[in-house]
C-alpha cells in the first residue's frame, strides 16, 4: 500500500482586495483582516494525491498541518475531500519557527507515521512565499526532490511526475520515496467535498501533537533562516494615475486609445 | 569579507536570465568590496564564457562532463563550485531548475535561503539587505543577513542587465562532474505551443486575458491583436486554471514575470498575485467593464467597456494606424 503525506498550511485568504490588506501593528506580519483558508497550492497537492490514490487503488493519504488550533479547519476540509487521516502539530510549541524548523518538525511527525512513499507540499505558501520547506524536508530525509509537479502516475516502483517548466512540461521519473511540490494546473483544481463527506469529516478525531509528542526541544529546531532579521515590512506605494479613455462609443474609445498608444511610442 | 558566486544553469545560448543573475552578483560584489565568481552548470561554449566576462564575472568555473540537467548532479556540482571558491553568498536564477536546487544546496551548506527576491544590497561590513515580496505582492519584507552563508534567488526580470564590456576576460577553472547515481531522470521535455509571438519573458508587447474573457475561444481575439502588434499572448492564473490557455502563458506570482513596453490587460481584474508578474512593465493598459477593478490602479491608460465591443474596433483602428505609418 502506498502512503502519501500531504502538508497543508492555514493562511490569511490571499485573494482579499489590496484595500482590505493591513499590517499588524507589530509591523512584522499581516493583520488578521481576512478569513483563514488553506494555502494556495496545498489543496492542489491534496488533489493530485487523491487522483493518484484513485489510479493505484491501494493508497492511504495523511494530511498534516503545523499550525495554530484554527488550522484544524484546513485538516477537516482535507478529510472531507477524502484524506484518510489528519494530524495537527501545535505551532505554538515552536515560537518564531523558520523554514528549517518547519521541515524538522514535519519530518519528526512524518517519522512517527507508517513510512511515507511520497510527501507532497504546495510550491510555496500564499503568505510568505518561502518555497523552501519541501526541499528542506527532502534534504532531511535524503530523498529525491522535484518541484512544480501538476500530475503523478505510479510506474512500477517509480513515480512519473509531470512537471511544469518555463516553456512546457517534463516527465520526471523519480525513485520512491520522494518529495515533491505541486503547482496549479487545469487538471488538479481541488474537488468540492460532498455533503456526506463533510459530515463524516466533522465526526473524525484530529490529534494535536505537541513538541514532546515529537521528542523535540523547540529551541533546537531553528536553522539559519531564523538568524535573518526582518528590518521592515511595508506596503509598497503605487502612485500611478490611470488616464481613463472616454468616448461616446467603443469606436471612439478605440481610436483615442490608438492615438495615446502611438504618443507613448509603443505601437 | 564576502565571496560572491553566481550560479548559471544555461538552457542553450547566453540569455537575459544569465545576464540578470551576473548583473545582480556584480553589483552586490562591488558593494561588498568583493569580486564575482560565476559557476556554470551544464554544457557551455567559449562564447558563453565571453558573455559572462563581458557582464562582469571575474572568474568562471565550468564542470567537465556535466550533461543535461539532473537535480542531484547539478546540486552536487553547485556545492563543489561553492567550496572551490569559498563562496558565502550564492545567487541562483529563479527558474524552475534554479528554484529546485537552490534550497537543497543552501541546506547542505548551512546557509540561510531566500528565494524570489527583488532587491539585494550589500555593505562594506558584509551585511546584506534583501527585499522579498510577500502576501501575494501586497507587502515587501526587508530582511537583513549579517553573517554566515546565504543563498539567494533573484526574481526573474527584477534586475535590468548591466552594461556589457566586450573583450573583458578572466580566469577559467574546470572541475570534474561529481560521481553519483541520480534518483531522478527527465524522460521527456515537451515544449508547449504558445503561439507565434516571441517568448513572454522577452516580448515587447503582451496582450493578456483573464477570467473576463469567458472561454477558451475568445483568446483568438487576443491572438489577432498580438499578431497586429508583433506581441505575444499571456493570461492570468484564473484563465489558466480554467484550461483556456496552457499554464506556460500564466503571468503572476507563480507564473512568468514579464517586462514588456506595453502590457494590455483584457478582462483581468488585477489580483495582487497577477500584478506581481507585471511589475516590470513600462506601460500597462487595462480594458475592463468594471471601473473599480484593481488593475486600473496600476494602469497608465484604461478603457472602461466590454472587451467584446472594444476589441473589434481596436483591431480596425490599429490596422488603419499601421497603414498610415507604413
Amino acid at each position: 500500500m502506498l502512503h502519501l503525506v500531504v502538508c497543508l498550511k492555514q493562511i490569511l485568504d490571499p485573494e482579499i482586495p489590496p484595500a482590505d490588506f493591513k499590517l499588524d501593528p507589530s509591523a512584522q506580519r499581516a493583520a488578521p483582516t481576512a478569513s483563514l483558508v488553506a494555502s494556495i497550492f496545498d489543496e492542489n497537492a491534496l488533489e493530485i494525491a487523491l487522483q493518484l490514490r484513485e489510479k493505484v487503488g491501494d493508497a492511504r493519504i495523511t494530511a498534516i498541518s503545523l499550525g495554530p488550533p484554527s488550522a484544524v479547519d484546513v485538516l477537516r476540509k482535507a478529510l472531507s475531500m477524502r484524506a484518510d487521516d489528519a494530524i495537527l502539530i501545535r505551532e505554538e510549541d515552536f515560537p518564531g519557527i523558520d523554514a528549517h524548523g518547519c521541515a524538522r518538525v514535519l519530518a519528526a511527525a512524518i517519522r512517527k507515521l507508517p513510512p511515507a512513499d511520497l510527501i507532497l507540499c504546495g510550491r510555496e505558501t500564499g503568505d510568505w512565499h518561502g518555497g523552501l520547506v519541501a526541499a528542506f524536508l527532502a534534504a532531511e530525509f535524503d530523498r529525491p526532490y522535484t518541484n512544480f509537479v501538476a500530475g503523478i502516475t505510479k510506474e512500477g516502483d517509480h513515480f512519473h511526475l509531470r512537471r511544469q517548466t518555463e516553456d512546457g512540461w517534463e516527465i520526471v521519473r523519480s525513485a520512491a520515496p520522494a518529495v515533491i511540490t505541486v503547482t496549479n494546473d487545469d487538471h488538479n483544481l481541488p474537488r468540492i467535498p460532498k455533503v456526506k463527506d463533510n459530515m463524516m469529516a466533522f465526526r473524525k478525531q484530529i490529534p494535536a501533537w505537541t513538541a514532546s509528542d515529537l521528542g523535540l526541544v523547540p529551541a533546537s529546531v531553528a536553522g539559519p533562516n531564523s538568524k535573518l532579521e526582518q528590518s521592515r515590512l511595508y506596503v509598497p506605494v503605487v502612485d500611478r494615475k490611470c488616464e481613463i479613455i472616454t468616448g461616446d462609443n467603443a469606436e471612439a474609445k478605440a481610436r483615442q486609445l490608438v492615438e495615446r498608444l502611438a504618443a507613448l511610442q509603443v505601437i | 569579507m564576502r565571496n560572491v558566486l553566481a550560479i548559471l544553469i544555461p538552457a542553450g545560448a547566453f540569455s537575459r536570465t544569465e545576464a540578470e543573475t551576473i548583473t545582480a552578483g556584480k553589483s552586490l560584489a562591488a558593494q561588498l568590496g568583493a569580486d564575482l565568481s560565476v559557476g556554470i552548470l551544464g554544457p557551455s561554449d567559449d562564447s558563453f564564457a565571453r558573455e559572462c566576462f563581458a557582464f562582469g564575472a571575474k572568474s568562471l568555473t565550468r564542470v567537465e562532463g556535466l550533461a543535461a540537467y539532473q537535480s542531484e548532479a547539478y546540486s552536487a556540482a553547485a556545492q563543489q563550485i561553492a567550496a572551490s571558491v569559498a563562496a558565502d553568498v550564492i545567487l541562483f536564477p529563479s527558474t524552475t531548475y534554479g528554484l529546485e536546487i537552490a534550497p537543497g544546496v543552501g541546506y547542505r551548506l548551512g546557509a540561510a535561503v531566500i528565494l524570489d527576491c527583488v532587491g539585494l544590497i550589500g555593505d562594506s561590513s558584509g551585511n546584506l539587505t534583501i527585499t522579498k515580496p510577500v502576501y501575494g505582492g501586497k507587502a515587501n519584507s526587508e530582511l537583513i543577513a549579517r553573517q554566515g552563508p546565504v543563498v539567494i534567488a533573484m526574481r526573474m526580470r527584477s534586475v535590468a542587465p548591466g552594461e556589457k564590456q566586450d573583450g573583458a576576460t578572466g580566469e577559467i577553472n574546470t572541475i570534474p562532474a561529481p560521481a553519483l547515481s541520480p534518483r531522478t531522470q527527465i524522460l521527456e521535455h515537451t515544449t508547449e505551443d504558445t503561439g507565434s509571438g516571441p517568448k513572454l519573458e522577452d516580448a515587447r508587447v503582451i496582450i493578456s486575458g483573464g477570467r473576463g474573457l469567458g472561454n477558451k475561444e475568445n483568446f483568438v481575439h487576443l491572438e489577432e491583436l498580438a499578431r497586429l502588434l508583433g506581441g505575444s499572448v499571456g493570461a492570468s492564473r484564473a484563465a489558466c486554471d480554467q484550461g483556456w490557455v496552457p499554464a506556460t502563458l500564466q503571468i503572476g506570482q507563480t507564473g512568468k514575470k514579464v517586462a514588456p513596453d506595453l502590457y494590455l490587460a483584457v478582462g483581468i481584474s488585477g489580483a495582487s498575485q497577477h500584478l506581481v508578474g507585471i511589475a516590470g512593465a513600462r506601460h500597462i493598459v487595462a480594458i475592463n467593464k468594471d471601473a473599480k477593478a484593481p488593475i486600473f490602479q496600476v494602469a497608465a491608460l484604461g478603457v472602461v467597456d466590454e472587451w467584446q465591443a472594444l476589441l473589434p474596433k481596436l483591431v480596425v483602428a490599429l490596422t488603419e494606424h499601421k497603414a498610415r505609418n507604413s
